[in-house]
C-alpha cells in the first residue's frame, strides 16, 4: 500500500482508504460496489453522504488539473460514492437487478481525463 | 387541465395490425444475414459528430461489428469529411492502428504505403516493382459520407439507393436547427450482451416497462400521475423513423443526500432545468418540432431513427443511444450523454460521474431484460411475441423491418423541383 494519507480532517475516510482509494476509474469502482456487501456500501455512504459538501469546500481550493497526492486520494476515495450511493439509495442492494455478475461496462470520457 | 389519453397514440389510430411478430425475427442467423445485406448495407448508418474532428488533419477510427468494417473518418485540409475502409491498397493491411488523431499522411506499418488525409495514394516504396499500379486509382476505398445536424452517416451501398435527406424523410426537417451543437462534450459507455439488437431497439419504443422494471431508477422522476403506464404521446412517423413525447415529473425532488447533493452541483444531463426553461434558453424545450402538444411536464421526445439509433433530448443535453447486431444473439450498445462541457471543478466531475453511473444503470436494466428475453426466446416455447396497442412503435419498427427485408423501404422522395413537374 502506498504512504499517502489523507488530509488530515479527513480522517474519518480513513476505514474506506483500502476499499476505494486505489481505483482508478469508473468501472472500477462499478465493479467494487458489485462485490461489497450491502452493509459496507451502506456504513461508507453513512460517514460520507452527509459531509460531502465539506470534503467540496476543502478540494475548491485546489487546481483539479494538479491535486497533491493527499487530495488526490481524497477525491479518489470520494468518487467512490457515486457507485456506492446508486446500491443505498437507489437499488438497496449492491448489484443492478438481474445484471450478470461480475458485469463490467467501458466508460471514456471524450477530451477529459477524469480522475 | 389537457386530457392527456387523447395525445395517447394506439397502433389502432396508426393502422398498425402486425400485433405478433415471430420470434425467429430475434434468433434466426438467417435472418441476421439479411438484415446485414438489405438493412445496414442499405440504410444510411450513423456513426459520430463532425465536431469530432474539427480540424484539418484529424481522423477517427470506428470498428463496425455490424458489417466487420473497420472505417477511417478524416477531415481533408480542404476541410471536407470524407470515410474510407481501413485497408492498405497493397496487401490490406488495416494501416490506421490509433482510434483518433491528427495527420498528414497515413502510412501501413508493413511496406510502408503511404496515403494523404483525403486517402489518395502518394507513395510507393521501391514503384518500379509495382509498374501495374496506378496511383491515381490506387487510394482507399471510399464509403458515402453525408451529415445532417452535425451528425455523420455513412452508406455502404456501392451507389445509394436515396440520398441522406430522401433517407431521413422528414424527421430532419422536424428537427431543423435543433441545437445538438450547444451539447460538444460527451461520455460514452459501452457494452456487449447476449441478445438480439432489435430487443434494445423495442425497450427504447415503448414507455410499457418504465414503471415496472425501472421502478426504482426512472418511475419516481418520469411516470407521473395521470399517465401510469407511460404511454408515449402525439406519435409521429416519418418513413420509418420516428418520434413521440415522454413526460416526467417536475416535483420529483428525491429525499437521498448524495443524490441531492448532486443536484445541486450541476444539474443532471436527465433533469429539468425549470429556471432555463422559464427563461426561454432551454435549447431543445424551446423548439417547435419538439413537444408539438405543448405538455407543461415535458420530459422528452423520444426520436427514433432507423434502424438502430434512438435520441432525446433533454433541458440539459441529449441521450443517444445506438444498437449494433454482431450475430443474431448478440449485440453491442452505445451510449452517449452529451452536456455543454466538460467539468471544469472536481464538484462537476463528482457530478457528472454520479449521473454517467445513474444513467448507465438504466441501461443495464434495459440490457438485461433483453438478455433474459433472448433465453426466452432461444428456449423456444413461443413462436411470437405479442405487441399491445400502446407499443405502436414496435408494430411500426417491424413493419419497417419486414419492408427492408424485402427489398423495399427506402421510398424516394421527390424533391420539391420534381414535384413541380
Ligand atoms: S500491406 Fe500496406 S504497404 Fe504492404
Ligand atoms: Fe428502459
Amino acid at each position: 500500500m502506498s504512504h499517502v494519507s489523507l488530509p488530515e480532517q479527513f480522517a474519518f475516510l480513513e476505514p474506506f482508504v483500502a476499499t476505494w482509494g486505489g481505483l482508478r476509474s469508473q468501472d472500477e469502482r462499478y465493479l467494487k460496489r458489485q462485490e461489497l456487501a450491502q452493509g459496507e456500501l451502506e456504513a461508507f455512504h453513512a460517514a460520507l453522504a452527509p459531509r460531502l459538501e465539506e470534503v467540496f469546500v476543502h478540494l475548491d481550493t485546489f487546481d483539479p488539473a494538479a491535486l497533491p497526492e493527499a487530495e488526490a486520494l481524497l477525491f479518489r476515495v470520494v468518487l467512490g460514492l457515486t457507485e456506492a450511493s446508486q446500491a443505498v439509495e437507489i437499488f438497496g442492494q449492491p448489484r443492478v437487478p438481474h445484471a450478470p455478475f461480475p458485469h463490467s461496462v467501458n466508460m471514456e470520457w471524450a477530451g477529459y481525463q477524469p480522475h | 387541465m389537457t386530457d392527456i389519453t387523447e395525445h395517447m397514440t394506439k397502433a389502432r389510430d396508426l393502422g398498425l395490425e402486425n400485433d405478433r411478430v415471430p420470434t425467429e425475427y430475434y434468433t434466426s442467423p438467417e435472418y441476421f444475414r439479411r438484415e446485414q445485406d438489405m438493412i445496414f448495407r442499405r440504410a444510411w448508418l450513423m456513426v459520430g459528430r463532425v465536431d469530432e474532428l474539427p480540424e484539418p488533419g484529424d481522423f477517427i477510427v470506428r470498428e463496425m461489428p455490424t458489417l466487420k468494417a473497420s472505417v477511417i473518418i478524416a477531415r481533408g485540409k480542404d476541410g471536407e469529411v470524407r470515410a474510407f475502409h481501413n485497408a492498405c491498397s497493397h496487401r490490406g493491411v488495416a494501416l490506421v492502428c490509433h482510434e483518433r488523431g491528427n495527420a498528414l499522411t497515413f502510412r501501413c506499418p508493413y511496406h510502408a504505403w503511404t496515403y494523404g488525409i483525403d486517402g489518395s495514394l502518394r507513395a510507393i516504396p521501391a514503384e518500379q516493382d509495382f509498374p501495374h499500379v496506378d496511383k491515381a486509382t490506387n487510394g482507399l476505398a471510399r464509403i458515402h459520407l453525408d451529415s445532417w445536424a452535425g451528425f455523420i452517416f455513412l452508406n455502404f451501398a456501392d451507389e445509394p439507393e436515396v440520398t441522406l435527406p430522401e433517407f431521413l424523410a422528414g424527421i430532419d426537417v422536424m428537427l431543423e436547427g435543433a441545437p445538438f451543437e450547444q451539447f460538444p462534450f460527451s461520455i460514452r459507455v459501452t457494452d456487449e450482451i447476449d441478445c438480439n439488437w432489435k430487443n434494445l431497439v423495442n425497450a427504447f419504443n415503448e414507455g410499457y416497462h418504465v414503471a415496472i422494471l425501472h421502478s426504482k431508477t426512472l418511475r419516481a422522476a418520469v411516470v407521473p400521475r395521470e399517465n401510469p403506464h407511460l404511454h408515449y404521446l402525439d406519435v409521429k412517423q416519418f418513413g420509418p423513423h420516428s418520434a413521440g413525447t415522454v413526460q416526467r415529473n417536475f416535483d420529483y425532488d428525491p429525499q437521498a443526500p448524495a443524490l441531492t447533493w448532486v443536484y445541486a452541483q450541476m444539474l443532471p444531463t436527465s433533469a429539468p432545468d425549470i429556471a432555463a426553461i422559464e427563461e426561454g434558453r432551454a435549447g431543445f424545450y424551446e423548439h417547435p418540432g419538439i413537444n408539438r402538444i405543448k405538455v407543461p411536464n415535458f420530459g422528452t421526445e423520444t426520436i427514433t431513427i432507423f434502424p438502430n439509433i434512438s435520441i432525446q433530448p433533454l433541458a440539459n443535453g441529449y441521450l443517444f443511444y445506438q444498437f449494433w447486431p454482431i450475430s443474431a444473439g448478440r449485440m453491442r450498445t452505445e451510449v452517449r450523454i452529451y452536456s455543454r462541457h466538460a467539468p471544469r471543478t472536481l464538484r462537476e466531475e463528482y457530478a457528472m460521474a454520479s449521473t454517467l453511473a445513474a444513467t448507465r444503470d438504466v441501461v443495464v436494466e434495459d440490457m438485461a431484460m433483453s438478455r433474459l428475453q433472448q433465453i426466452g426466446f432461444e428456449s423456444g416455447g413461443k413462436t411470437y411475441q405479442q405487441f399491445g396497442q400502446n407499443e405502436p412503435l414496435l408494430r411500426m419498427f417491424t413493419r419497417d423491418y419486414e419492408a427492408y427485408l424485402a427489398g423495399g423501404g427506402l421510398t424516394k422522395v421527390p424533391t420539391q423541383a420534381e414535384a413541380a413537374e
